[in-house]
């Protein structure tokens, strides 16, 4: 690599903190929000930094209604789907992937079909899934969303995982099999603990899949079920606009995805790409 | 003789458990996806040739073609959304690319601080679209918004900004850059893996051969970028169609339908005016444009796959 002079490293810093302050600005923005009174938030010019930090826009966005629980149903609802789609995916998923790793089963065209059920456009899917679950009587139940995200997020840990299947060296394994471990036992105990940061990294974006899920969310729910996702547009849609509150509830709601870029920057290439970037 | 047959039967045998154990593991899987998925499809081709208005009647009713006749040359609106889709997807990932691509090759140069870098310019990547939205609602607000503020400021006065969602000259813009936001830094993570599988002797040897830090730019670090480069437009242009949670979030479409995308549209046909016939028509007309770029993403990974 060529040597950088000073000047251009000075330019280089300066045009990367100044993109970064552009692409922190909303985040940050939404953050500071979350802590101003309606006073605050209602001015102009506009106050950047709140006076104090009190978290009573959190404690009120926990309380809204309706039920007068808003921000904690939305909570709760949240962790159940999110959580379920990501056990769904995990259980089917990993066995199907090693099945496709190392048996070659379905062969390219299995693998591929898998992939491209990932890519149905979501307003397609959402029609014909609301008239089948008006028949199923599963409309507003965590069923609904869950089936739902799992049409999107089985592909995904099917094909993630396959790539770290894919880039083990079978001898450890085969060892196992000569050794008198069957299929299983070698699954288990051998491929499984090999891949764990892997698995974890492909549970965690799972789990942003489907926290993050809006469409669905919207149109297969309404009143017993109402995910993070559907209340902050409910809440920007009345009368008032509670900014303090849905800021709130919007700085919770991105909790899950920073903690993904943070810890598991290594895998986000992979996660994002479907495994067709290899990072 | 015997013997040889016994060994023949075990191989044969283990071959046959084998396979069992491949579609054990695999079944499963496979059989939820297959359930959750082809029943909608199938639902969702016999709608097409049925007229289905929620609204009047209950039953649906067989007309043939006539929904997707009608869809494809009789619905202006249809055809307007299609445009604002395609103006998105055409400027939203070209302006991602040349940000993202530029930050990439910044970000390429700094050692110990690239990790952390990268990982606070992935926030917005991470973010559910609908809280992107949100954000980005307060920020275009047109009396209390930041960014009005800012342009105040900056033209000492003379000029106050836009109403940003309001203003039909803008609101497509508004979105644009949402997206913008939203999506550059998936670019910019892809370009700078790309960057970095590149070995570094291919960039000495060309410096020792007398090339410009240009020319072994374009004739040596893009050339290699491209197949990445192409994966990574073909994945936002498959998500760029899908846009609706920030259209949703930031407009509503609006004003009039200046910012109404397909999925908008198909979502108003579907769940506002109920007409459901109508609506697997778009619907449908959709997975066949999904299906041609996925086709393509497909066939060029797979190609991908083959030379290595």
């Amino acid at each position: 690599m060529r040597r950088m002079s000073l000047w251009q490293k000075i330019i280089t810093a300066a045009v990367l903190i100044i993109a970064l302050i552009l692409f922190m600005f909303p985040v940050v923005w939404m953050f500071l929000t979350s802590f101003k009174t309606e006073a605050e938030y209602f001015s102009y010019p506009p106050v950047f930094i709140p006076r104090d930090f009190s978290p009573r826009n959190y404690l009120n966005a926990m309380m809204l209604p309706p039920d007068g629980r808003g921000g904690l149903q939305g909570l709760r609802d949240s962790l159940i789907v999110a959580l379920s789609t990501t056990v769904v995916s995990m259980l089917t998923g990993s066995l199907a992937a090693y099945s496709l790793s190392r048996f070659r089963t379905g062969g390219e065209n299995l693998s591929f079909w898998i992939l491209s059920t990932r890519m149905f456009p979501p307003v397609a899917a959402a029609l014909p899934l609301f008239l089948i679950f008006k028949e199923l009587k599963l409309l507003d139940t965590h069923w609904a969303l869950i089936i739902a995200n799992t049409v999107f997020n089985l592909p995904f840990v099917i094909w993630m995982l396959k790539g770290f299947f894919d880039d083990l060296s079978p001898e450890m394994e085969e060892a196992a099999l000569i050794d008198g471990c069957t299929h299983w036992g070698v699954f288990v105990r051998v491929a499984l603990p090999l891949i764990t940061p892997g698995l974890v990294a492909t549970a965690l974006f799972c789990f942003i899949f489907a926290w993050n899920e809006f469409m669905f969310a919207l149109l297969l729910t309404r009143r017993s079920v109402r995910t993070l996702t559907v209340i902050v547009p409910s809440l920007v849609g009345g009368h008032e606009i509670l900014w303090g509150e849905i800021a709130a509830i919007g700085t919770i709601a991105i909790i899950p995805g920073i903690v993904l870029s943070v810890l598991f920057q290594r895998f986000l290439v992979r996660g994002l790409t479907m495994g067709a970037v290899k990072g | 003789m015997k013997r040889f047959s016994r060994r023949l039967e075990s191989s044969l045998m283990r071959t046959l458990r084998r396979r069992r154990t491949a579609y054990l593991f695999a079944a499963p899987a496979i059989i939820t996806l297959l359930a959750i998925t082809i029943f909608p499809l199938l639902y969702e081709v016999r709608l097409v040739f049925m007229s289905w208005e929620l609204t009047t009647t209950t039953t649906p009713e067989f007309v043939g073609l006539q929904n997707l006749i009608k869809v494809l040359f009789q619905d202006n609106r249809f055809w307007s959304s299609m445009r604002v889709t395609a103006v998105l997807i055409v400027l939203g990932v070209s302006i991602q690319l040349g940000i993202g691509t530029g930050l990439a090759l910044l970000l390429n140069r700094m050692g110990r601080w690239r990790t952390p870098l990268v990982s606070l310019f992935l926030i917005p990547v991470m973010i559910a679209p609908v809280v992107a939205g949100f954000q980005f609602r307060m920020i275009y607000h047109d009396q209390f918004g930041p960014l009005n503020y800012i342009i105040e400021i900056i033209t000492g006065g003379r000029w106050r900004g836009f109403a940003w969602i309001a203003d039909p000259n803008v609101a497509l813009f508004a979105i644009l850059m949402t997206d913008v936001w939203q999506w550059t830094p998936f670019l910019m993570l892809i370009v700078l893996a790309g960057l970095q599988s590149i070995p570094l002797e291919l960039h000495e040897a060309a410096e020792v051969d007398g090339a410009s830090a240009w020319q072994s730019f374009w004739r040596i670090t893009l050339p290699l970028l491209l197949p990445v480069i192409i994966i990574g437009i073909l994945i936002r242009a498959m998500d760029a169609f899908k846009l609706f949670d920030i259209v949703y979030l930031v407009t509503g479409g609006g004003p009039g339908n200046v910012t109404e995308t397909i999925s908008f549209y198909t979502y108003l046909q579907g769940f506002k005016f109920f007409s459901l016939g109508y609506t697997a028509a778009m619907a449908f007309i959709q997975l066949i444009i999904i299906t041609l770029i996925a086709r393509f993403f497909l066939s060029f990974q797979k190609r991908q796959r083959g030379e290595t």
